[in-house]
């Protein structure tokens, strides 16, 4: 059986990644440009508070100017606004900036200082500024700087709320995601858990169908439709192969007869061996027809009420006793290995038949010297049988092949038999709800087994 | 002279059965439909009815029960279109004594009644005898001119089966039927070795052969012509 479908694997689960995926990134995007076009506004507007103080300080006269700009200073609380008076030699005369700035252009325009400035009362400049310096006309540099913590502050607002908005939608959708992806999940598996009867050709199941008519339900419906199509061809097709045997088998018969009568008349003159010839032709094509119905008569049988618990060890001890002088007079070693099993449910005079079948084959096509075995034993889901024979093997792409009718492998037509062995042994185990399994023998022969499914599918009714 | 009783609708396949009985000795009576064929069988005389599965108004199966719920015991031979295993199961459970699908060859339906007859004759002796072959029932011993003979149960059980039923022939599937008791096609040659390994055993050199293969048919244990 194949594993079930797996949550994470789901086509529900896939889109709600992928949306979630791209949900993310245009989130970023968004509230990206939205923090860019507000730190550019917010950026213009200290700018232009900067350019403003600037331009009003800078007509101030030069005996009120040192106080202006240490007041400047002391009038923003925040620490925002940091101002102050060079003399030519870059010495502060007044304001509250440490040291002339590093990287500074006294061209009147802002600049950004990413080192920022250095101010008195603060022990080291770690958020970068913007800053402007303009010459006086006495040579004294005047500087006013703005740090720019208020812009990366805003940043930081934004890329909190994006964190948590992501967090507060993606976490949640990926989980109702998941969520809802059980749903579907769970109707394919019970779509999986239908198609495995119909795999082993029951062709009589169907896969659910919900009344929401959904799209599961309409490919449901369509193989539906198609089974029903296969089941009823399929019905034809058998149906005339049944007819043909079963039609032809009454004057087939009455032919045998009368060429029988003829040839005991004719006992001892030359035509009489042609009449036994033409008697052993006949016997062959009824025998063959007799398969062929008893395949479609095992194929239609449901599992039936007269089952009963066999004991398979006792089945195949016989099967054993029946085949060992056979075996024994073609030379080959027939060995039969029995672990105790537990009783199973069927009709021991089928298993018989199966196995009766499989050993025949088996020594058939196992050449003098060889070993031909039949081996029982009891795995976790029930009792297990391999009938392993010496001989040339089924190839691997022939494995499927072998239990069609009127199959015959390139190896088996130079052996007479009518290629419905197998068909017969595969209605047989199927009937009974086990699994035959085609295999390589420790040998380079066949392995043909009987098991039981992974889910064992002998229903206790 | 054995008389048999032939419950048949299908007038070709009766007249195919009253022929092949007639030609093996036996007298046979022919009726078409169920109610009369019950008729027949209670007034008695017969010594076993061939019964056809299938018949307009009261089916096969009603006929021999309603025979068996009045204790008539005549050997049954059911002959019937329906070859399904249930069917058969069926056919049995409800008393028949043996059970012959259609179509069939008519020498194996002969042989089938004439085994019936022989196993519903009355056996005086635990013994039985075919020339110098011997078989002791209750002590699972056979002899062969006057040689104890060392057999495996199966094939025990072979011997026993062609002695009881000695000078007729027996085809493959009615032996595997009868000695192994299962009822589908063996298909290989499987009753051929198992008789081999028998007539190894009783047909030993110097003495006349008394197991007889029958082509196309089967094989026959009886005394050497």
């Amino acid at each position: 059986m194949r594993p079930l479908i797996d949550v994470w694997r789901s086509a529900t689960s896939r889109l709600i990644l992928i949306y979630g995926a791209l949900f993310v990134v245009w989130s970023v995007v968004l509230l990206g440009a939205i923090q860019w076009e507000s730190s550019r506004y917010l950026t213009h507007v200290l700018d232009e508070i900067v350019s403003q103080r600037m331009q009003y300080l800078g007509q101030m006269d030069e005996a009120h100017l040192p106080q202006a700009v240490d007041a400047a200073g002391t009038l923003d609380p925040h620490g925002i606004m940091s101002a102050g008076l060079f003399d030519t030699q870059g010495r502060p005369l007044a304001g509250n900036i440490a040291s002339l700035p590093q990287g500074l252009v006294a061209d009147g325009r802002m600049h950004l200082l990413p080192k920022g400035v250095l101010r008195m009362d603060r022990l080291r400049s770690d958020i970068s500024a913007r800053a402007m310096g303009q010459r006086l006309h006495g040579g004294e540099l005047l500087v006013l700087a703005k740090d720019t913590s208020t812009i990366d502050g805003l940043g930081a607002i934004i890329r909190r709320t994006l964190l948590w908005g992501l967090s507060l939608t993606v976490i949640p959708g990926l989980l109702g995601g998941l969520l809802l992806s059980r749903g579907p999940a769970r109707r394919i598996r019970a779509i999986q858990l239908a198609t495995e009867p119909i795999q082993r050709g029951d062709l009589t199941r169907r896969l659910p169908v919900s009344r929401r008519g959904d799209e599961l339900d309409v490919l449901a419906g369509i193989v539906n439709t198609m089974l029903g199509e296969i089941e009823r061809l399929m019905g034809e097709v058998k149906g005339v192969c049944d007819n043909i045997a079963h039609d032809l088998r009454t004057p087939l018969t009455r032919l045998r007869a009368r060429l029988y009568r003829a040839q005991q008349q004719l006992d001892g003159r030359p035509e009489a061996e042609l009449m036994e010839a033409c008697v052993a032709d006949i016997d062959a094509v009824l025998t063959r027809f007799r398969a062929l119905l008893r395949v479609s008569e095992l194929e239609d049988r449901h599992r039936s009420a007269c089952f009963s618990e066999v004991d398979l060890e006792r089945v195949l001890q016989q099967v054993h006793d029946f085949y060992a002088p056979l075996a024994e007079d073609r030379g080959l070693r027939f060995v039969l290995e029995l672990a105790p099993l537990v009783p199973l449910r069927g009709d021991a005079h089928l298993l018989f038949e199966a196995f009766a079948n499989l050993v025949g084959n088996a020594i058939k096509f196992t050449p003098a010297g060889g070993r031909v075995l039949l081996r029982a034993q009891m795995e976790r889901n029930g009792p297990r049988v391999d009938v392993v024979d010496g001989g040339p093997g089924i190839p691997a792409g022939e494995r499927d092949s072998v239990t069609r009718r009127f199959y015959r492998g390139d190896n088996s037509r130079s052996t007479p038999g009518s290629g419905l062995g197998l068909s017969i042994v595969s209605a047989i185990v199927r009937l009974h709800g086990y699994a035959l399994e085609i295999g390589d023998g420790d040998g380079g022969g066949a392995c043909i087994s009987m098991h039981c499914l992974a889910e064992p599918a002998v229903e206790a009714a | 002279m054995p008389r048999i009783l032939v419950i048949e609708d299908d007038e070709v396949t009766a007249r195919e059965i009253v022929t092949e009985l007639a030609a093996h000795g036996m007298v046979a009576d022919w009726i078409a439909t169920g109610r009369a064929g019950l008729e027949h069988a209670l007034a008695g005389g017969y010594d076993l009815i061939t019964l056809d599965r299938m018949l307009p108004g009261m089916s096969g199966i009603d006929v021999i029960t309603a025979l068996r719920e009045r204790r008539v015991e005549t050997p049954v031979l059911m002959i019937s279109a329906l070859s399904e295993v249930d069917e058969r199961v069926r056919g049995l459970r409800a008393g028949g004594d043996d059970y012959l699908t259609k179509p069939f060859a008519p020498d194996e339906m002969a042989a089938r009644v004439e085994v019936l007859l022989r196993r519903h004759q009355p056996q005086a002796e635990n013994r039985l005898r075919v020339a110098d072959l011997e078989l002791d029932l209750v002590r699972h011993v056979a002899w062969r001119d006057g040689q104890p003979l060392s057999l495996l149960p199966t094939e025990y059980r072979l011997l026993e089966f062609l002695m009881r039923n000695s000078g007729q022939v027996l085809s493959r599937t009615m032996i595997f039927e009868h000695v192994w008791g299962f009822h589908f096609d063996p298909g290989t040659n499987v009753i051929d070795v198992h008789i081999g390994r028998l007539r190894r055993k009783i047909d030993v050199a110097g003495l006349p052969a008394l197991i007889h293969t029958v082509r196309g048919s089967g094989y026959r244990l009886a005394p050497a012509d």
